[in-house]
C-alpha cells in the first residue's frame, strides 16, 4: 500500500472523525464534567464542583443498586430466554419445513416494531380490564396479575423475548447456514443421533456467532427504557426501575443532572467492557474466514 | 456420475440434509411448533389492528370480534390532530440522520475495508461508539440542546441520532465494501481513474443495494428511538414513538386512536424490513458475520 493510499484513506475517515468528535467525544468529556459538578436544572447559574463526591453517593445509594440489580435480571433472564428461544426456532427453521419463507418472514416482524409500540400493546393486552388474554385465562380459572409486585419485572422479561427473540434467530440461523458439511457426514458414518450433532458439531461450531448474538442482545437490554415508561414507570415500587429509567427519573424528573450524570458514566464503563469482548469476538471470527 | 461431479455435488449440499435421515423431528412437529411462535408473533398486531376499528364504546369491552367496524379513529387521528405533523417529524429526522450518515459514512467505511486506515483501534472506535449508552450523552445534549435554543425541535434529535446511526451506518458499509471485488477498482485504474474516482464511479455503485440497506436500517433505527426524542423535542417537534407514547395521559388512554397510531407507524417499517433483512447479519457483524 502506497503513501497516496494511506493519505487517501485519512482524509476519507477524516469527516467521519470529526463527526463523532462533534457529537460524541464533546458530549461525553461534557457528561464526565456534569458528574463532578452539583448541576441542577433548577439551579443552572449555581453550579459547584463537587469532584467525586456524586461517585461516592452512589455507594451508598441504595435505588441506584436496586435499579442496576433490576437491570441486571432484566439482560440476564431476557437474553437467556431469547437464547434458547432463538436456538430452538432457528434450528426449527434451518430444515426445510412447509411455508418455510413466510414462517421465516412473520418470525422476524417484531424486531422492527419500535419498543413504545410493543411496549403499549402488551400494556393493554395483559390489563386485567381492557385486555383480552385475562379474560381468557380467567375462563380456564387463572387469574395472573402481570404488573403486580412479584411479575412484573417477569412480565417486560417476557415482553422484551417477544421483540428481541427475532435478533436471534437471524443471527443463529445465519451461523447454521454457514456450517459446512464434511463433520455432519462423518459423524453419520459414525451413527451419531440428532442430539450428539447439536452438542458435538452445531453448538461448537456456531459458538462464536451465539457469542456474538448474545453480547449484541446484552448491549441492547441495558438499554431497556420503553417498556418500563409504557408500563409501569418503574413500579410497584422500585421492582421495575431499570439504571436507564432511573437515570432519567433523577436527570429530567427530580432535576439532579449532576448526579444523573455520575450514574450515566458507570453504566458507560459497564457497556464499554461488554463492548471489548464483543469485538475480540468479532475479531477472531474474521479471521477465521 | 464421476467421483469429481459426486463430491462436488456434496459439497454443495448444506449440513441439514444429514441431520434429516434422523426421524427424531418428524416435519408436523416442526411445522406445529413453528406455526405456535408465528401465532404469538402475530396476535398481537391483529389485536391492535381490530382495535383501531372499534368504536370508543367497545373499547372498554375486551373481546376480539362481534363490533360494528368504523373508521372514526383512523379519520380523527390523520384528519383531525397533529399525527401527520408528527409523522413527517419522523421522517425529517430519519431522513436527515440517514443522508448525513451515509455521506460521512461511506468514505469511512471505504478506507477502513481498503486500507486499514485507523488499524483495529479506530474499528473499535466505531463499534463502541454505536453501542454506547444514551444515558450518557442525553444529559450534555439536552444543555446544550438549552443553551443554543435548539430545544423542541427536529433538529436536536437529528443531531442526537447521528450519534448512533453515523457508527451504525459506517460499521454496516465495511461488511459490504469487504463483498465489492477489488479487480473493480483495479481494472478502473488502470483506465486512467484516480483512486478516489474508482471509488466513487465503481465502488460505490456496485455497493448499492449494501448502502440501501444500511440505510433503511439506519432510517428504521432512527424511526424507533424514543429516549432522545422524548427528552429533547416536544408539542409540535413531537417524533412518531413520542406521539404514540401521548395517546396513554394521566386521564387515561385512548385506545383506539393509539391502536391507529401504531399501526400507522409500524406498517411504513415492516415494509422497509423486508428490504434489509437480507443484509442485516452481514451488516451486524461488521464484516465478520457471514450473511
Amino acid at each position: 500500500m502506497g503513501r497516496q493510499d494511506r493519505r487517501l484513506g485519512r482524509r476519507m475517515v477524516l469527516p467521519l472523525i470529526l463527526l463523532l468528535v462533534a457529537v460524541q467525544g464533546y458530549p461525553m468529556a461534557f457528561a464526565v464534567y456534569i458528574s463532578a459538578h452539583d448541576y441542577r436544572l433548577t439551579a443552572l447559574n449555581e453550579v459547584r464542583w463537587v469532584g467525586m463526591e456524586q461517585y461516592r453517593g452512589l455507594l451508598g445509594n441504595s435505588s441506584y443498586w436496586t435499579a442496576m440489580q433490576n437491570t441486571l435480571v432484566f439482560v440476564f433472564g431476557a437474553v437467556g430466554l431469547e437464547l434458547l428461544l432463538g436456538f430452538l426456532l432457528a434450528y426449527l427453521l434451518w430444515r426445510p419445513v412447509p411455508a418455510q419463507n413466510l414462517f421465516r418472514a412473520i418470525l422476524l416482524t417484531p424486531m422492527f416494531v419500535t419498543p413504545i409500540a410493543v411496549g403499549l400493546m402488551f400494556r393493554f393486552l395483559l390489563n386485567n380490564q381492557l385486555g383480552i388474554i385475562p379474560v381468557w385465562l380467567r375462563t380456564i380459572g387463572v387469574e395472573i396479575d402481570w404488573f403486580g409486585p412479584s411479575l412484573a419485572l417477569f412480565s417486560l422479561i417476557l415482553i422484551d423475548v417477544w421483540q428481541w427473540t427475532p435478533l436471534m434467530v437471524l443471527l443463529l440461523l445465519a451461523g447454521m447456514e454457514a456450517l459446512p458439511i464434511e463433520p455432519f457426514e462423518a459423524a453419520r458414518v459414525d451413527g451419531a443421533s440428532e442430539l450428539q450433532m447439536i452438542r458435538y458439531l452445531v453448538l461448537p461450531l456456531i459458538r462464536p456467532v451465539i457469542l456474538a448474538a448474545i453480547l449484541i442482545r446484552m448491549l441492547d437490554a441495558f438499554r431497556v427504557f420503553e417498556y418500563v415508561y409504557a408500563i409501569t414507570r418503574g413500579g410497584p415500587g422500585e421492582r421495575t426501575e431499570t439504571i436507564l429509567f432511573h437515570i432519567y427519573r433523577v436527570g429530567f424528573l427530580y432535576f439532579r443532572l449532576g448526579e444523573a450524570a455520575a450514574m450515566a458514566v458507570t453504566l458507560a464503563w459497564v457497556i464499554f467492557a461488554l463492548v471489548v469482548l464483543l469485538f475480540r469476538i468479532l475479531r477472531r471470527q474474521e479471521a477465521m474466514t | 456420475m464421476t467421483g469429481l461431479a459426486r463430491s462436488v455435488a456434496i459439497k454443495a449440499m448444506p449440513a441439514w440434509r444429514i441431520l434429516r435421515w434422523s426421524r427424531r423431528w418428524p416435519i408436523l412437529l416442526r411445522f406445529g411448533m413453528l406455526s405456535i411462535a408465528a401465532v404469538a408473533v402475530l396476535f398481537p398486531f391483529l389485536w391492535i389492528f381490530l382495535a383501531s376499528l372499534k368504536p370508543p364504546v367497545e373499547l372498554s369491552r375486551p373481546s376480539l370480534f362481534g363490533f360494528e367496524p368504523t373508521s372514526v379513529n383512523w379519520s380523527e387521528v390523520w384528519l383531525n390532530s397533529s399525527f401527520a405533523r408528527h409523522f413527517l417529524n419522523s421522517v425529517i429526522v430519519g431522513g436527515l440522520t440517514v443522508i448525513v450518515s451515509l455521506i460521512v459514512g461511506a468514505p469511512a467505511a471505504y478506507a477502513f475495508s481498503r486500507f486499514r486506515t485507523g488499524g483495529t483501534g479506530l474499528r473499535f472506535v466505531i463499534l463502541a461508539a454505536q453501542m454506547m449508552p444514551p444515558a450518557l450523552f442525553i444529559i450534555p445534549f439536552f444543555l446544550m440542546a438549552y443553551y443554543v435554543g435548539l430545544l423542541d425541535t427536529v433538529w436536536a434529535v437529528a443531531i442526537a441520532h447521528l450519534t448512533f446511526i453515523a457508527p451504525l451506518v459506517t460499521w454496516f458499509l465495511i461488511g459490504f465494501f469487504e463483498d465489492v471485488p477489488r479487480d473493480l477498482e483495479e481494472q478502473a485504474m488502470v483506465d486512467g481513474c484516480t483512486r478516489w474516482q474508482a471509488f466513487v464511479q465503481v465502488v460505490l455503485p456496485a455497493a448499492r443495494p449494501g448502502m440501501a440497506a444500511a440505510g433503511l436500517f439506519a432510517f428504521i433505527m432512527s424511526w424507533n428511538e424514543m429516549f432522545y426524542a422524548l427528552m429533547l423535542a416536544g408539542g409540535h417537534s413531537k417524533t412518531l414513538p413520542v406521539a404514540i407514547a401521548g395517546y396513554w395521559t394521566f386521564r387515561g388512554v385512548d385506545m383506539g386512536k393509539m391502536s391507529v397510531a401504531i399501526i400507522s407507524a409500524v406498517i411504513p417499517v415492516m415494509i422497509a424490513s423486508f428490504f434489509v433483512q437480507r443484509y442485516l447479519v452481514r451488516g451486524l457483524g461488521g464484516g465478520a458475520l457471514k450473511g
